[in-house]
C-alpha cells in the first residue's frame, strides 16, 4: 500500500495532538514521501487518524465518519485520550477511548503524541493493510452498495 | 505514411495519453514538493493512487453516480482518440466539453451541500474556460485554413504567441491550480465535485480527468511542427513540458482568488488576448488574410 489517504478528525481533543498531526504535512516531516495525504474526506480516506477522547456529542458524528469510509481501512488512535481517555479519567461526558465506539487497529501512546510515532503508527498500520485487503474479499460484496446520504442537513 | 500505420498511432496515442499525463502529475507533484522544500512522493504516486482506489470497496449514493462517471471516461476518451487519430479540432472540443458536463451532472446527483457547490463552481470554471479555448482553436484554424490536425504544418509559436498563453490560463483552470482552482478548493470545499465519489468510480473519475487534461495538452503540441519527426517530437515535448512548469510556478506563488475575478479575467483578458492575436495576422501584420 503505497498510498494512505488521511482522514484526520477532532473528538474532542486539547488540539495537542491535532498540532502534531498537522506537522506531519510541513516540510521537517513531509508525509507525502509515503504518498500520505490529508484528503479531509471520508469518502477518499484509508486511514482515519481520531485525537481525542470521544465526547458524547462527537460519538454519533465518529461512528458516521467510520460508516462512510470504504474498505479496507484503518483507524490509528492518536494520543493519550485517543487510546484510554486517561487525561480525563471519570469525566462523564465522554467515551475513555476511541476503542469504546469503532475499532482501533493501532493506538499511538503520548500526550500530545510525537509526529514520530504517529509516521511509525501508519507505516504498521501499512503492514496490517494486506490481511485487511483479504478480509475485505471475504466480507465484502463486489457488487455496487447504494449508501444514500439520508442524514438530515443541518447539524443536530 | 499508409493509414495501418496512422491507425496504429491513434490507437497508441490514445492508450498512452492518459499514462503520460498520469505521469506529468506525478513530475507536478514531485516539482511542487520542491518548490516547497519538501522531498515530496516518488514519481509514480499517481498511479499508485489509482490502483488502490481501483481495489477499494465499489460504493455509491445514488446509481446514476456510476453511469455519469463512465459518460465522463467514455466522451473524454472519445475527444482523445479524435485528435489522437489527427481528426477535426472542432469535434475534439465539443466532445470533451461534454464529458466536462457528465462530471458536473455526476456532482448535481448527490445531495451533498459540497457536492452541489463544487457542480455550481465546475460550471462556473466551464463558463471561464470553454470561451477562451474555443476562440484558440478558432485562432488556429484561421491560421491554418483548416481545423482538420493532421493539415497542421506551420510554427504556430511564431504565429499564435497570444493564444499561446491564453492556452496557459485554460490549462491552469483545467489542471485545477491557484488562483483559480475554484471548484476543487481543497481547504474549503475538500474537493468539489468528487467529493461524493470513492474507490473505482473515484479512480474513473480520475482517469477522465487525465484524458481531458491529454486533450489540452495535444492541442498544445500543434503549436509546434517540424517536418523533421525527432526534432518535432522533441520541440512538442519542450512545449508541454514549459507549459507545466508555468501552471506550476503561477501554482505556487499564488492565492486562491474568487470565482468572479476567474470568469472576469478570463472572459476579459483571455479573450482579448486572442482576439488581438487574430486581428493582427489578419489585417495589421503580415499574417495571411481569409
Amino acid at each position: 500500500m503505497k498510498s494512505p489517504w488521511i482522514l484526520h478528525f477532532d473528538t474532542g481533543s486539547c488540539n495537542g495532538c491535532d498540532l502534531e498531526i498537522w506537522a506531519l504535512l510541513t516540510p521537517k516531516y513531509d508525509v507525502e514521501r509515503f504518498g500520505m495525504v490529508n484528503k479531509a474526506n471520508p469518502k477518499h480516506a484509508d486511514i482515519l487518524l481520531i485525537t481525542g477522547p470521544v465526547t458524547k456529542k462527537c460519538e454519533e458524528r465518529l461512528r458516521k465518519l467510520y460508516e462512510q469510509t470504504p474498505e479496507p481501512k484503518l483507524v490509528i488512535a492518536c494520543g493519550d485520550c485517543a487510546s484510554t481517555g486517561a487525561p480525563f479519567m471519570d469525566c462523564y461526558n465522554h467515551n475513555h477511548g476511541v476503542n469504546n465506539v469503532i475499532p482501533v487497529d493501532v493506538f499511538v501512546p503520548g500526550c500530545a503524541c510525537r509526529p514520530e510515532a504517529i509516521i511509525d503508527a501508519v507505516i504498521i498500520g501499512i503492514n496490517k493493510w494486506k490481511e485487511k485487503a483479504e478480509a475485505m474479499e471475504t466480507n465484502v460484496s463486489h457488487e455496487d452498495k447504494i449508501m444514500p446520504d439520508d442524514s438530515p442537513r443541518s447539524d443536530q | 505514411m499508409g493509414d495501418l500505420t496512422l491507425y496504429a498511432l491513434a490507437v497508441f496515442l490514445t492508450l498512452t495519453a492518459p499514462l503520460a499525463v498520469g505521469l506529468l502529475m506525478g513530475v507536478d507533484r514531485k516539482l511542487t514538493a520542491r518548490m516547497q522544500n519538501r522531498v515530496g512522493p516518488p514519481l509514480l504516486q499517481p498511479f499508485y493512487d489509482l490502483f488502490k482506489l481501483l481495489g477499494k470497496e465499489r460504493r455509491l449514493i445514488n446509481p446514476s453516480q456510476a453511469y455519469f462517471a463512465l459518460g465522463y471516461l467514455l466522451l473524454e476518451g472519445t475527444s482523445l482518440v479524435v485528435l489522437a487519430a489527427q481528426g477535426d479540432l472542432l469535434v475534439v472540443f465539443f466532445l470533451s466539453g461534454a464529458g466536462s458536463l457528465f462530471l458536473v451532472l455526476g456532482a448535481f446527483s448527490a445531495r451533498s451541500p459540497f457536492s452541489q457547490m463544487g457542480a455550481q463552481r465546475e460550471l462556473l470554471q466551464i463558463l471561464a474556460y470553454e470561451p477562451v479555448f474555443f476562440l484558440i482553436i478558432v485562432s488556429i484554424g484561421i491560421q491554418e485554413h483548416s481545423f482538420i490536425s493532421r493539415d497542421m504544418s506551420q510554427n504556430l509559436i511564431v504565429t499564435l504567441p497570444l493564444s499561446l498563453i491564453a492556452l496557459v490560463a485554460v490549462l491552469v483552470i483545467k489542471l485545477q491550480k491557484s488562483p483559480y482552482d475554484i471548484a476543487h478548493a481543497h481547504t474549503e470545499l475538500v474537493s468539489g465535485p468528487l467529493v461524493e465519489y470513492s474507490g473505482p468510480y473515484l479512480a474513473t473519475v480520475e482517469l477522465a480527468r487525465w484524458a481531458e487534461i491529454a486533450v489540452v495538452f495535444g492541442i498544445l503540441t500543434l503549436f509546434w511542427n517540424d517536418p523533421e519527426p525527432v526534432a518535432a517530437l522533441l520541440g512538442k515535448m519542450v512545449l508541454v513540458f514549459a507549459a507545466l512548469f508555468t501552471t506550476l510556478v503561477i501554482d505556487n506563488v499564488t492565492a486562491r482568488l474568487t470565482r468572479r475575478r476567474m470568469v472576469t479575467f478570463t472572459l476579459s483578458f483571455g479573450i482579448a488576448l486572442v482576439a488581438a492575436n487574430i486581428i493582427w495576422n489578419l489585417y495589421l501584420g503580415q499574417g495571411v488574410g481569409i
